[in-house]
């Protein structure tokens, strides 16, 4: 008799399954490319940047020079260029794990995890969202919520609500795309209680390294609106020649570059 | 005056049974003096282990430090507040901190780093004391570290070996220095063994580029104000600041101290009491002894008042005289407790519950209440004690009395 109603279920929710997905086809698709292509939008098998940090907080004002380069997901090595006082200091991030170097002291220390939520060079980045390698579309339940005009721009929003198992700390990500060409122009991180955290916009869309790409990228803390941190792209080239062997602590120490 | 002659001469007629009687009130005497000095030097030493180590009796800060700790709330107008605690002579030590990250090789931990001036932290706190290894800062910069216990061990570091600090410095930037282990405190609470790095304030300048202020003043009268003297005294100069004495710092600590001394209390009540019936079971009997000796007094035509007036006036000089020599002994054994306190470092290297640490030296502490109460409690005694029999034998037939066994 249980065995009969078993089966009766599966029979049954095998008629249903080709039809569910059938439905929502489409939609589940281009959100799905969306997301990916949000994701991949600053990643290539490699890519090296030069760029400008502008952090404002309440108490300080700082802007820095970093040139940095990427290989994957696991990969990236950030250096200073300028202030003087900071010249050198780096941070190598390979898979879960952060150093950084201090030229000051000549010394290499690995941030243990208790320090991962810290601020990263004095911004409002921390370290966990340099080594994070959560794609949207794997770690989101996500949907449209929006498809239409908006001040003149055809727009799409796609709401994201974490997966269950998904280690991810945000309660519900808002993305916010142009239509036409998908490069992301809002991105809203809310927190567990799903208030707004953090606003990440992007500006000044244009060409650099072969793609289209916002070049500046400006976070807001929403608990702190006159707080920011801008990073404008200076330079960026995607897949260039990165030997393996270039993300290691003797690169980090070293200040060499490829 | 003739009438303590004779009691004095009385009591001396049967000198067996008066230094039994002696004997008990002299003892018990002594025993309360000596326990009630100890149960108040361990309240003290309790107390002083929560203010002396690190708290202090007062502290302030500013208005939002402890609700944020943030490096930018630094207290308001600091020189004037230090100038007038160490004109009205309270210890005033400054301190600020700041959270970061030291590591050595392959390990390493969070810290809050404790920004102090030793010679000024010195008047506040016995941190310099309380090395489990090595020294403790020198007057000089010099990017010495004293760590906590447990923090040194994490770090696997002691004595002489080399660290980094890492901080988040108040410019944004990221400060490092390499800093040298200079020594390790004892055990002084779990929250501060775990995290406690302390360094120079001129050391602490240069790694968190932040030259002036202070996140918290401690202050410490070493006993010559209360705590809460202390606070009104700092309040009248702290405008804008926030004032507050250790017991709302620490108000779970400030409850069991309360509590315990509640309870002290209690015990030595029970104490008293036991003492007081032993004083008056031995005085009873005393004086019930005499009963035929009062009938005797009686059948001669003694007065009743007179009987009993003659009673009273033996057993006060009794009382008297034994408080007297309990009182110098127990006094002298206090003093001695007090400067060679009980050791029990055999039983425990120092308690540490709840973050008061314990002195494993059990210091006796001697106050004008814990001799006064020992002695009234045996005058009041033995008077009593003797006047119940003495009523009794002054109503008695002299020839019942006479009779008495």
């Amino acid at each position: 008799m249980r065995r009969e109603i078993s089966i009766f279920f599966v029979m049954i929710f095998f008629m249903l399954l080709p039809s569910a997905p059938a439905l929502s086809e489409d939609a589940k698709i281009s959100s799905e490319a969306i997301l990916n292509h949000v994701d991949d939008l600053f990643r290539g098998n490699s890519s090296y940047a030069t760029m400008t940090m502008k952090v404002v907080t309440r108490h300080y004002t700082r802007e820095i020079t970093l040139e940095g380069w990427t290989r994957g997901k696991d990969y990236s090595l950030i250096r200073v260029l300028s202030p003087l006082k900071e010249k050198g200091t780096a941070t190598l991030k390979a898979g879960n794990n952060i150093w950084n170097y201090l030229p000051k002291v000549k010394r290499v220390i690995k941030i243990p995890s208790s320090m991962m939520g810290g601020s990263w060079m004095g911004s409002h980045f921390t370290n966990d969202d340099l080594i994070k390698e959560s794609r949207m579309a794997d770690d989101y339940e996500h949907s449209i919520t929006f498809d239409g005009t908006r001040e003149g721009v055809e727009m799409i929003d796609l709401e994201l609500i974490p997966k269950p198992e998904a280690a991810v700390v945000w309660g519900k990500v808002v993305v916010s795309v142009r239509k036409k060409d998908l490069v992301p122009v809002k991105i809203d991180y809310y927190g567990e209680r799903l208030d707004l955290e953090r606003t990440m916009v992007f500006i000044d869309i244009r060409e650099m390294g072969g793609r289209l790409l916002p070049s500046v990228l400006r976070i807001n803390p929403a608990d702190k609106p006159q707080e920011y941190t801008q990073i404008i792209y200076k330079e960026i080239a995607f897949d260039i020649e990165l030997a393996d062997s270039f993300f290691s602590l003797r690169t980090l120490q070293s200040g060499t570059t490829p | 005056m003739n009438m303590f002659k004779i009691a004095w001469r009385n009591l001396w007629r049967n000198p067996r049974r008066t230094g039994i009687t002696l004997t008990a009130m002299v003892l018990s005497t002594v025993v309360l003096i000596v326990t009630y000095a100890l149960m108040r030097g361990m309240i003290i030493d309790m107390e002083h282990s929560v203010t002396d180590i690190t708290i202090g009796q007062a502290q302030i800060h500013h208005i939002d430090y402890r609700k944020e700790r943030s490096l930018y709330d630094i207290i308001d107008n600091p020189n004037r507040i230090i100038a007038y605690a160490q004109d009205n002579g309270i210890g005033v030590s400054p301190r600020s901190f700041g959270y970061g990250l030291l590591s050595s090789g392959t390990k390493s931990a969070g810290v809050q780093f404790w920004g102090i001036t030793p010679e000024m932290e010195r008047t506040v706190s016995k941190l310099n004391e309380n090395l489990f290894k090595g020294d403790f800062l020198l007057d000089e910069p010099g990017m010495h570290v004293v760590l906590g216990r447990k923090l040194a061990r994490t770090l696997n570091a002691g004595p002489g070996s080399e660290l980094i600090a890492v901080v988040q410095a108040a410019d944004g930037s990221l400060g490092n220095e390499i800093v040298y282990v200079k020594g390790i405190l004892k055990g002084i609470g779990e929250t501060l063994d775990r995290s406690m790095a302390i360094i120079h304030r001129k050391d602490f300048e240069s790694l968190f580029v932040l030259y002036e202020g202070y996140h918290e003043m401690a202050f410490n009268s070493w006993g010559s104000m209360t705590p809460e003297e202390v606070a009104s005294a700092i309040e009248t100069v702290s405008a804008g600041n926030e004032v507050k004495t250790w017991r709302s710092l620490m108000p779970g600590v400030s409850d069991m101290l309360n509590t315990f001394d509640g309870a002290t209390i209690i015990f030595l009540a029970i104490f008293f009491l036991a003492a007081a019936l032993g004083v008056l079971n031995t005085l009873l009997m005393a004086t019930y002894e005499r009963i035929p000796e009062f009938g005797l007094l009686k059948a001669i035509g003694t007065s009743p008042l007179r009987i009993i007036r003659d009673i009273a006036a033996e057993a006060l000089v009794l009382g008297v005289f034994s408080s007297l020599i309990g009182g110098v002994i127990g006094i002298a054994l206090a003093v001695y407790f007090h400067h060679n306190p009980i050791d029990l470092s055999a039983f425990a290297e120092g308690f540490n519950t709840a973050g008061i640490v314990m002195n494993a030296q059990w210091r006796a502490v001697l106050t004008i209440k814990g001799v006064a109460y020992p002695v009234m409690v045996m005058w009041v005694v033995s008077v009593l004690a003797a006047l119940y029999p003495a009523f009794k034998a002054a109503r008695l037939d002299p020839v019942r009395a006479l009779t008495h066994v």
